[in-house]
């Protein structure tokens, strides 16, 4: 077996050996831990047959190794149980609008984050200590340091509510219209994200970009005659991206956490909002199906990193663990 | 698992190793290097304005946190510079007492994650092995969940105690502190006066205490600096979710929260903690930054990255 | 099995999240005042006045329009969300079932802005001496939504169905002494209910909006009712549209059609509101009323309540079970400054006593102020100086709670008591160790008295919070269940009252305004003491301009 495929298995079955684990761990601290589930559900009104019925309904008089199993084998079936808040009502039902909005604000975070840090990232390079790139460098690093809520609130601030009044201050979407003549909903969560992924990406692409611009290979375009633009987006660009692929990927595995303080704040009816709805109501089958949802994206994100800069930069291979 | 993807300057290079010198006396050197950075100095500055002005705050408030000076959501006045919060109080007066917690909580989680992180970390980076691996190992799966996620877990489960935050924000920290750790910790280890402490015979916790971890401090000052900024950003995120103090304590996050649904009314209870939690973890990102190019040896310019 | 476990499914549903707006909402539509007059069969007019204070000061709200508009579509955003809302009255809970199900049907007896009783569909209903035999005689040429005339069958069957032993409805509890055998058709107009007990406030029973009535093989997939609005189209959790019946008793609607949008968050409401989206909004959050009023064509409708958010002291633990330390409590609060500070002054101060519009209610009693020296001194005397509690509040209970909570604590210093607020989420505020809290708050709409101390402070009550529980009390309560004598009856209440205003386990400090939005272009609703929100839903006399 080549020695690259063979190191990309062992990354794959790392990462799903990682969701088993994790899958674990989620069922473990929201399951095994509270003493007993029937009880918290009924309250006050729990009689020892009601508790006796609840139970078995849940399945909690079996031992927590049967539970898990069973709860794993509706997991692959896409079956998530039914929430504790809104009874009778399966949780992936509730959730699918859920994953759809918040994968669209994610979808368009990232097509804009993307190529506006690539373009800034790009720029920063080729005007490498300039004025132009200091103020980058200064906002990234600010950018970076800043929690999303407060980039977020300072957007609302400054466009929605108390400086100008040119964007909605929240985000509900309205399912009986097209996400079409909505989209101004999207502009504020969006930009909060892309702000925070933006000094990441964008200052691994100009440090990687410096290294190809003074790379032999685009010395000799250039002294073959080429114009300057050309060998810049033409030929340094694309090998500029490549190792940042990673820097790329982990970012967008950062959204699946990011978005959800940002659709808190905007009151976005996506995945995040309802998490958080969900630990202030402790509606567990909801807990568990969105972490363990969150965690699947950010191990396979991180996984598609990992893959993408084996792939890119063999040197790297012995470099890793 | 990859590193994460929150990252400064400093840590996009390859990860901190320890740049060999005498054992205790490198911090110094870094830190001394870290100084002539200007940024380090802003940051320091920043800081030390912000921490003055959450120890010295409450002396020069002109009224107590909880009593009511005016109307709920009133405008700014004589009585109240910036107004008044959701409840009548002045908004001056807790913003001037509400530093105490964000400071001190994010202080504490982030000692108790680097605590958790060197030791994981100086375990596996020692020990090797199957110890190395299985420790690694199970940091990784605790990598999986944002970290954000992995404390609201735990919060839905044990309700969101003070104590239970400031630990696991302090613990989500610990998985990423100990690959840190456990990279520097594995070159020193090589190094000869380890083995000379070995073949003496000394003990294993006396080796990773008095000989490694001397070595190890300047990498572990970056950590502290850039675990301190998202201790920050993450105590004051959950507050700002509603799982963080108890009212009618005064917090920059818990004033965020309980005064968002006025904020088109009254803007200043919401925008000033905001500002000081945006300019304290500016300023602490630049110390970790300037710490960071002083320990991988950035020469001192001005816009490099 | 399976029954056992939907049975347990609807209790999970009562007992948890739900259990706020949902039983407890009952008296939201269940409790009248001037029985006597309306008794008498006397229509929906009538001259009994409001106990309890001022009417509320909501301007230019007017019922009767002169030369109302006709036609246009009215928008209205509400609170909800929920893909479990009902259109079947019997099973109404939250603020949207409430909303659709007051345009679909009408009772036989409703309540009007004022929380008075008042005739709907029926004509007449008269009790006899011991209130234990109920007559009640329908207006004539009622008429469903299918064209049907109302009869006495259908009031027999939806009775019936509300108390089926099998799956009793909500409005069961509402209508004590009756079984299903006891619902007697006399003639094609009147029916006789036979109580196996009397029951005094029977009529408040047929006034709650479960009790509203169906036709005889009613489909609560295909709803038809005889009220205002017809059915358009249902989308649960999202919108329910309705055109207008033009056969209503009351006469057609203004309005051609209506539809009642759902808003699950509040910052979104409300913006819909100011972007004209819709013409009217639910539950306007108190510190979006400044930018309301200086928005133009908008406006808000305030309508002053008897609802109410206690604090509640358990008076079987310590220290509370120290009627000296309950008495020093009430003295603490300063009750104009925790409406100013809690409520942005949207409240009217209370007196420690609930069912402010209840004829029986009290109003000589002397209003508690606040009182530090005296509060101090009776602490003294009960040996719990520099005292220590905690308050469990929850953003869960209702807005301006956990406000209250805090003010509370502020006040509480005076006193020497340190107070140290818990705010909990609503999974722990009602979860296992609801009503076992030693002090905590809570919150009730308006109901009149024995309504509310049948569900709130009598031994056998659901939510009996302080756990009260006293003998003399109760023999007052027990009696006036049993009287049928108005005047009488208000004695044994006023008795009562004084009790709790004496000793009680409540802090009643206020009762607190539904504060609601509507454009200028919306005339025609009148302010509603129930605590119902836009005029108690009632659309078919407004008008669009």
């Amino acid at each position: 077996m080549p020695p690259l495929l063979k190191l990309i298995l062992i990354r794959l079955g790392l990462g799903i050996l990682t969701l088993f684990l994790v899958s674990v761990i989620v069922f473990w601290a929201t399951q095994a831990l509270p003493t007993d589930t029937a009880q918290a559900i009924l309250g006050r009104e729990a009689t020892p047959e009601r508790l006796e019925v609840l139970r078995a309904k849940l399945g909690l008089d079996q031992p927590i190794q049967a539970q898990y199993g069973h709860w794993l084998a509706g997991v692959a079936r896409g079956d998530l149980g039914e929430s504790l808040v809104q009874q009778d009502v399966k949780v992936t039902k509730l959730l699918s609008s859920r994953v759809v909005n918040s994968g669209i604000l994610v979808l368009v975070a990232a097509l804009v984050s993307v190529p506006f840090s690539i373009l800034i990232g790009s720029l920063s390079a080729v005007w490498r200590d300039t004025k132009f790139d200091s103020v980058v460098s200064t906002g990234n690093l600010a950018l970076a340091a800043l929690p999303e809520f407060v980039v977020g609130i300072g957007l609302v601030l400054l466009f929605a509510t108390s400086v100008f009044k040119w964007m909605p201050a929240v985000s509900r979407i309205d399912p009986g219209v097209s996400l079409a003549s909505q989209l101004d909903l999207l502009v504020l969560p969006a930009a909060t994200l892309t702000l925070a992924v933006a000094p990441y990406v964008s200052r691994i692409l100009r440090a990687s970009m410096i290294e190809v611009l003074e790379s032999e290979y685009v010395m000799m375009a250039r002294l073959k005659g080429l114009k300057g633009p050309l060998v810049l987006w033409r030929h340094a660009l694309p090998n500029a991206i490549a190792p940042t692929l990673q820097v790329i990927a982990l970012n967008l595995a950062w959204l699946a956490g990011g978005i959800v303080v940002v659709e808190y704040l905007f009151a976005y009816p996506g995945i995040g909002q309802s998490l958080v709805d969900a630990v202030a109501n402790r509606d567990l089958p909801m807990i568990q199906a969105l972490v363990l949802l969150i965690a699947a994206v950010y191990v396979v994100l991180n996984l598609v990193a990992d893959i993408a800069t084996i792939l890119v930069s063999p040197r790297l291979r012995t470099g890793m663990r | 698992m990859s590193e994460l993807p929150k990252v400064t300057d400093s840590n996009l290079v390859e990860p901190a190793s320890a740049s060999g010198g005498g054992a205790g006396s490198e911090w110094v050197a870094t830190l001394r290097n870290a100084w002539s950075f200007n940024r380090t100095r802003i940051g320091v500055g920043i800081v030390v304005v912000i921490a003055l002005l959450a120890v010295l705050g409450p002396v020069f408030a002109p009224h107590t946190p909880t009593e009511f000076v005016g109307a709920p959501y009133a405008k700014a006045s004589g009585t109240a510079l910036f107004g008044t919060d959701s409840l009548g109080r002045d908004v001056l007066t807790r913003v001037l007492y509400g530093g105490r917690t964000v400071l001190s909580l994010a202080l504490a989680a982030t000692i108790i994650g680097l605590f958790g992180g060197v030791t994981f970390g100086l375990i596996a980076g020692y020990a090797r092995r199957w110890v190395d691996e299985t420790v690694m190992r199970t940091l990784d799966v605790l990598l999986a969940f944002p970290q954000l996620v992995l404390v609201l877990l735990l919060i839905s489960v044990v309700g969101p105690k003070l104590w239970l935050i400031v630990l696991m924000v302090g613990l989500s920290h610990a998985p990423r502190i100990a690959r840190v750790t456990r990279a520097a910790a594995l070159e020193i280890s090589q190094r000869d006066f380890v083995k000379a402490a070995e073949a003496l015979g000394e003990s294993k916790l006396r080796i990773l205490v008095a000989e490694i971890l001397p070595n190890i401090t300047s990498p572990l000052l970056v950590e502290f600096g850039l675990r301190l900024t998202y201790s920050i950003g993450l105590i004051a995120a959950l507050s700002f979710l509603g799982f963080g103090l108890q009212p009618p304590a005064a917090d920059w996050g818990l004033m965020i929260n309980e005064n968002r649904i006025g904020v088109s009314v009254q803007p200043w209870a919401v925008a000033l903690p905001v500002m000081l939690i945006g300019v304290l973890t500016i300023g602490t990102n630049l110390i970790a930054d300037g710490l960071g190019r002083a320990l991988i040896g950035i020469e001192r310019t001005g816009g490099e990255s | 099995m399976s029954d056992e476990l939907k049975k347990i499914g609807e209790i999970v549903v009562r007992e948890r999240m739900s259990r706020r707006k949902f039983l407890r909402g009952v008296g939201a539509t269940g409790a009248g005042l001037a029985l006597g007059p309306l008794l008498a069969a006397c229509g929906d007019s009538t001259t009994t006045t409001t106990a309890g204070g001022t009417a509320t000061t909501a301007a230019g709200e007017t019922t009767t329009t002169v030369a109302a508009t006709k036609g246009g579509s009215l928008r209205v955003g509400i609170v909800g969300g929920s893909a479990k809302d009902t259109l079947d009255p019997g099973r109404s809970s939250f603020e949207p079932d409430n909303a659709f199900v007051t345009q679909l049907y009408d009772g036989l007896m409703g309540l009007d802005t004022d929380f008075r009783l008042e005739n709907r569909l029926a004509e007449a209903v008269e009790p006899n001496a011991d209130a234990s035999v109920w007559k009640i005689k329908l207006k004539s040429g009622l008429e469903w939504h299918d064209g049907k005339p109302v009869t006495a069958e259908d009031v027999v069957f939806s009775f019936q169905r509300t108390l089926d032993p099998a799956d009793p409805l909500l409005g069961a509890p509402g209508l004590g002494g009756l079984e299903p055998n006891g619902i007697v058709k006399i003639d094609d107009s009147t029916v006789e209910f036979r109580l196996t007990k009397p029951n005094a406030i029977f009529a408040e029973g047929l006034a709650m909006r479960y009790n509203m009535i169906v036709p005889v093989g009613y489909d609560p997939a295909k709803p038809v009712g005889c009220g205002a609005f017809k059915l358009a189209e249902f989308r649960p959790g999202e919108q329910c549209s309705f055109t207008a019946f033009d056969g209503f008793w009351r006469g057609a609607p203004n309005i051609s059609d209506l539809t009642i949008i759902e808003f699950a968050d509040e910052a979104a409401r409300v913006n819909a509101f100011l972007s004209d989206t819709v013409h009217a909004i639910t539950q306007l959050p108190r510190a979006q009323v400044g930018v309301v009023e200086a928005s133009a064509g908008h406006q808000i409708l305030r309508a002053k309540t008897g609802a109410w958010q206690p604090f509640c002291m358990r008076i079987d633990l310590e220290p509370y079970s120290d009627v000296r330390v309950r008495q020093a409590f009430r003295l603490m609060v300063d009750r104009e400054q925790m409406v100013e500070q809690a409520y942005a002054g949207y409240g009217w101060v209370a007196n420690d006593m609930y069912s402010p519009f209840d004829p029986g209610y009290p109003v000589d009693l002397p209003q508690r102020a606040q009182d530090l020296e005296k509060a101090k001194a009776l602490l003294k005397e009960a040996g719990y100086e520099n005292l220590q509690v905690e308050l469990i509040t929850s953003d869960a209970i209702g807005g301006g709670v956990v406000a209250a909570a805090q003010v509370f604590a502020e006040q509480a210093k005076g006193a020497g008591v340190t107070v140290t607020v818990n705010k909990v989420d609503s999974g722990v505020m009602y979860g296992d160790q609801y009503l076992t809290w030693p002090f905590s708050q809570d919150f009730w709409y308006t109901r009149n008295y024995l309504s509310q101390a049948a569900v709130g402070t009598m031994p056998t009550a659901q939510w009996n919070e302080t756990h009260w529980d006293d003998a003399e009390w109760l023999k007052l309560v027990e009696e006036a269940f049993r009287t049928g004598d108005e005047t009488k009856r208000n004695e044994l209440i006023t008795a009562a009252a004084t009790i709790e205003y004496e000793r009680g386990g409540n802090i009643i400090w206020a009762f607190n305004d539904q504060i609601d939005a509507h454009s200028e272009k919306l005339t025609g609703l009148a302010p509603d003491k129930s605590g119902i929100p836009i005029g108690g839903f009632r659309f078919h006399n407004v008008s669009l301009a």
